[in-house]
């Protein structure tokens, strides 16, 4: 057996796929949900903080499973985190210098 | 003797070149179009990242005249859309999941789904920008916050498209072949790359640009 099928021996199977997507819908409405509640009781940051936790939860969800990634070789992982790391690294200190994205502390 | 000796190195040599050059192409023992194909993709977080920002800066700024993208949005209606996209990521692995198991009709029933919800998102992407500029008179130039939810959104509805062609020519090549060949094969999987990708990226834009926007 070549490590090629075994690779493909570890993917998801197509009834664990449609676990996966019942999740991620589920996921999806919970956020939803929340943004309602946040407009009825003002969650204020907790909103904040549990709409992009649900969001990195649901990215990290397709691009390990549906993407696999997290069947790949550990290089194409250090590769895509890497330009993810940068993007986000950079924006967010543009964001704070600009009084986007308020930075606490001092 | 010599002389044999001295030949039969020569057709090692040539075969050891080609088995070298063979590798050098293959040295990190991932296909050359999909390592591009990640590279690629994580490139474009930087250009969506450049955008969403952008978003962030003038959405959040108060004092332009005109309607503001978080005063009209309709968050049911794009939960449904994003909800349709989340979907066409599952068809779209059951598409590779049905050619790795040499299920022809079920790949090609598969892309023509994702294809298809594909397209239902782009729709939705046209009533959504035709409410907004017919029901709120909130166009391209009504202000900068305006002109950069336009150009998020309209960039990403513009790789969706892509992507929708790409599915649709896969399908095509599946119906015209009588199915998708092994050098197809990694196309699918090149192309599944693309789509799960404009998936995450939706991801990000519903819960930043649309969930987390505060209306002025």
């Amino acid at each position: 057996m070549t490590a090629e099928q075994q690779n493909h021996e570890a993917h998801p199977t197509p009834a664990q796929y449609w676990k996966i997507a019942a999740l991620l819908a589920v996921l999806t409405a919970i956020e939803v949900s929340l943004f309602y509640i946040d407009r009825e009781l003002d969650l204020e940051i907790f909103n904040a903080v549990a709409l992009i936790g649900l969001s990195t939860l649901k990215f990290i969800i397709v691009v390990g499973w549906f993407m696999h990634l997290r069947f790949e070789k550990p290089m194409l992982t250090r590769f895509f985190t890497a330009g993810f790391v940068l993007a986000t690294a950079l924006y967010l200190v543009l964001l704070s210098a600009l009084g986007v994205v308020a930075v606490r502390g001092g | 003797m010599g002389s044999s000796i001295r030949r039969a190195p020569v057709s090692d040599v040539s075969q050891d070149i080609a088995v070298e050059h063979h590798e050098e192409h293959e040295s990190t023992g991932i296909d050359n179009r999909k390592l591009g194909m990640w590279l690629f993709l994580s490139s474009e977080f930087l250009l969506f990242g450049a955008l969403i920002s952008n978003y962030l800066l003038y959405s959040n700024r108060s004092g332009f005249a005109g309607t503001y993208p978080a005063d009209v949005y309709d968050i049911p209606f794009t939960s449904v859309s994003s909800f349709v996209l989340l979907m066409s990521s599952l068809t779209m692995v059951l598409a590779h999941n049905a050619l790795s198991t040499g299920d022809q009709n079920g790949t090609r029933t598969w892309l023509f789904a994702t294809a298809a919800l594909g397209a239902v998102f782009l729709g939705g992407q046209v009533f959504e920008f035709t409410e907004f500029i017919v029901q709120n008179d909130m166009t391209l130039s009504t202000n900068p916050a305006a002109s950069a939810f336009y150009l998020l959104t309209g960039f990403h509805g513009t790789h969706v498209a892509v992507g929708v062609i790409m599915l649709l020519s896969l399908w095509g090549i599946s119906r015209k072949q009588g199915g998708l060949s092994e050098k197809h094969g990694l196309n699918l999987e090149l192309v599944g790359l693309y789509w799960h990708f404009v998936d995450i990226i939706w991801i990000v834009i519903f819960t930043v640009v649309y969930l987390l926007s505060v209306p002025q």
